[in-house]
């Protein structure tokens, strides 16, 4: 009985069109998956702190973000207006996080550098209660559900992007293509910051030996306090794009949805390395694709894909535990 | 000559345990106090700020959870951050026992042996996921153990075998009556647990309810697991698991194989998160993912260990109480007494009516910034503790007296203390 349906679904899942529209959803989940580790992963590399408080970031960043988006859209709004007012909600939600990540590394995270690193997952594990509680109280403050997505949110993307097209017998949706060109535009961006900046060079210089780069009369805590701020603001333009996807939404359990692959990407890449979270979002955004796929299609067990992204995480560690581009001793304590 | 030396660690066993009969009758008396507190003249406040028997039982059942917890993430400074995969295994196993559903065990099995099971289904994960996990250190650990109780969750969120609706789990369907804590097989010695179908008792002129009879049989298991465990932290094997936290190569180059001390060491607190759990599950007749395997479970362990004191065994079920009461008082539905029930009480409605900004309330900035938000409150509470008092309640008292509070006081007693 089973064995036939089987090879019924391989047969289907290896049709080219098929695997064209796999490999665009594993894209513009690989893209969401970069957005939503990158910061991550340039505290870690930095600071060694794995900020539990990412994904509280990426949540209040869509909130914020819908919030932009709400005040500004109205129903007549045109879709380039949409598009122009999505990318000052991208710039006000990047300035509004980063002050805040700014803060909370000068106030709070500074002061536990000297003790083991223990000691920072608890630090930031707390700082996402209270974030969290503090935007439940915004959100219901407001009127609005904390646990289901805001609608009005995903209401304010441009028409076009609200259907999918049909392209020569492959379903392509904008939004997937939009996240994608997002995707790719972030993670150029900061390749190229820290490749072919002066600050860049820093913070890998500091990422390597930030006891050496302070011996080179750089002030390495300034630079500590800009990654963390540039972290924090990464997350929240994740958080931007992830309000306008009906998949994600703006609610309060984002963050946690968010914070758990993040934690996968980045763990499953090599804490700390560019290189790899790049690449391993790429993995768990095809792993996650093509399991999508199989749960739609074959298999009936609902968690497939969730399921499948954290052993890749379990099967990582057990085989290369220091992740694919990472260094052994990094986050040793 | 023997003897003599027999009395003498009989005596100083003894003395190092005063301090825990006196923690002992005082939550003994507890219900008591509660029982005569709120019928008196304060009693509106006293039920405002005390916790009240519901929740006692489950500081009680999540204490030990939070205690198991600690015994391995505090003793060996191996953070599990996975370690809600044993209490969802105690409780889910027990209330699959109790629905016929494991096979060779019948939805009649005694509770403390479907306990007792559960601890060892828990070790045997426990070996499997330490055995893979104890080759790395640090975030590492945290995060394979993160990651295998998150397999486990979405597993258990999706599996009809639990039951037909797995995603808001399962509930006690072939065992309608409460769950009995008590010598197996032996009917007289048993008593039940659960809100609603547990046991009542009437001894001379005491009288006690459901709840308090559930108190004293929750507590009285959690009791003996601390025991337990508190045996092994100040045996020889606990002193190996400090030195592995301390400095684990150094423990090596001793001579002692820190991979096995580790492995059992994740087992042993394996078995008891998941008497927690089956407590828990005996409790209140239902398990859910949200609730037992999630990683938010481990959480408020975590929240419970770092209040009361990493590293000190009694002190997350302290940490645990503080986190209860305060959610209880501010609890949203009121129940057990809270803040917003006793304003609406005592304060004239002129008060709570009172506009201070905008329109905004009395009663609705109450209602907006305090009742269903302790977490908020808890976790102020908890990065002040991280940054400032790292120690925790308990930690921060042994600091003071100058080691573990039983073996100080006991050392007084015996009257060789400085």
């Amino acid at each position: 009985m089973i064995l036939p349906l089987l090879a019924d679904a391989l047969g289907q899942f290896f049709r080219p069109d098929t695997l064209v529209n796999v490999f665009v959803d594993g894209l513009s989940k690989a893209a969401i998956y970069a957005m939503i580790a990158l910061g991550l992963t340039l505290v870690f590399g930095l600071l060694g702190v794995l900020n539990f408080a990412h994904g509280s970031l990426t949540m209040i960043g869509a909130y914020l973000g819908g919030l932009v988006m709400v005040l500004v859209v109205g129903s007549a709004t045109g879709d380039v207006a949409r598009l122009a007012a999505f990318f000052f909600a991208l710039v006000f939600v990047f300035a509004a996080l980063a002050a805040l990540g700014g803060l909370m590394e000068v106030g709070l995270i500074r002061e536990l550098y000297d003790r083991p690193p223990v000691y920072q997952i608890l630090l930031t594990f707390g700082l996402t209660l209270i974030l969290d509680e503090l935007t439940r109280i915004a959100v219901t403050f407001y009127g609005l559900q904390p646990v289901a997505k805001w609608q009005d949110a995903l209401g304010t993307k441009p028409a076009f992007m609200a259907t999918s097209v049909h392209v020569g017998g492959v379903d392509l949706s904008p939004l997937s293509l939009f996240e994608i060109a997002l995707g790719a535009v972030v993670v150029l961006g900061v390749w190229l910051f820290l490749t072919r900046t002066r600050y860049g060079l820093v913070i890998r210089a500091g990422s390597e030996d930030d006891e050496m780069t302070a011996a080179l009369g750089i002030d390495v805590h300034r630079v500590f306090t800009v990654v963390f701020a540039l972290g924090s603001g990464l997350a929240g333009i994740a958080g931007v794009l992830l309000m306008w996807d009906q998949v994600w939404g703006a609610s309060l359990p984002l963050a946690q949805q968010t914070l758990l692959p993040a934690f996968v990407v980045v763990i499953v890449g090599g804490l700390g390395t560019f290189r790899g979270t790049v690449v391993a979002a790429l993995l768990v955004g095809m792993v996650d694709a093509t399991m999508t796929w199989w749960f739609q299609n074959a298999v009936s067990f609902a968690g497939l894909p969730q399921m499948m992204i954290f052993l890749v995480l379990v099967v990582t560690l057990v085989v290369r535990p220091q992740g694919l581009f990472g260094i052994a001793e990094v986050g040793d304590h | 000559m023997a003897d003599e030396t027999g009395r003498d660690w009989v005596r100083q066993y003894a003395r190092e345990h005063v301090v825990h009969l006196v923690v002992v009758a005082l939550l003994g008396l507890y219900p008591f106090f509660y029982d005569a507190i709120t019928h008196s003249i304060v009693g509106a406040e006293a039920t405002t700020v005390l916790p009240q028997m519901e929740t006692m039982v489950a500081v009680f059942y999540f204490g030990l959870f939070a205690m198991s917890f600690d015994f391995i993430s505090g003793y060996t400074g191996y953070l599990s951050f996975g370690h809600a995969i044993f209490y969802g295994t105690g409780a889910y196993f027990v209330v699959l026992v109790s629905n016929g559903k494991i096979p060779l065990l019948g939805a009649g099995t005694p509770f403390m042996v479907s306990l007792v099971l559960a601890g060892l289904l828990a070790v045997v994960i426990a070996l499997l996921v330490g055995s893979i996990s104890f080759r790395l250190s640090g975030v590492y650990f945290a995060m394979i153990t993160l990651g295998v109780s998150q397999v486990a969750y979405v597993f258990i969120r999706g599996w009809d075998f639990v039951s037909s609706n797995p995603k808001d789990g399962a509930a006690v369907v072939g065992h309608p009556t409460g769950f009995n804590i008590g010598v197996p097989w032996v009917d007289s010695l048993n008593l039940a647990i659960g809100p609603l179908v547990g046991d009542e008792l009437s001894l001379a002129w005491i009288h006690l309810g459901t709840t308090q009879v559930s108190y004293y049989l929750v507590g009285l298991v959690v009791l003996a697991c601390y025991l337990v465990m508190q045996r092994l932290i100040h045996s020889p094997f606990g002193k190996v698991m400090v030195a592995i936290r301390e400095n684990e190569e150094r423990a090596e180059a001793v001579g002692y194989e820190p991979y096995r001390y580790k492995l059992a060491a994740f087992a042993v607190s394996g078995f008891f998160a998941a008497i927690a759990g089956g407590l828990f599950a005996g409790f209140r007749r239902s398990v859910a993912p949200e609730n037992s395997m999630y990683f938010l479970v481990t959480g408020d362990a975590l929240l419970s260990s770092i209040i009361g004191g990493f590293g000190t065994l009694a002190g997350p079920l302290y940490g645990r109480l503080f986190d209860e009461t305060l959610r209880e008082f501010l609890s949203k539905e009121g129940a057990g007494g809270g803040l917003l029930p006793y304003l609406q009480g005592h304060v004239p409605g002129g008060v709570m009516d009172a506009v201070i900004y905008n329109g905004l309330t009395v009663g609705e900035a109450i209602n907006t910034f305090l009742n269903g938000h302790a977490s908020l409150y808890i976790g102020v509470v908890f990065v002040v503790f991280v940054l400032y008092v790292p120690g925790g309640l308990l930690g921060t008292i042994r600091g003071r007296a100058g080691g573990p509070l039983a073996k100080r006081v006991g050392r007084l007693l015996g009257g060789d203390g400085e």
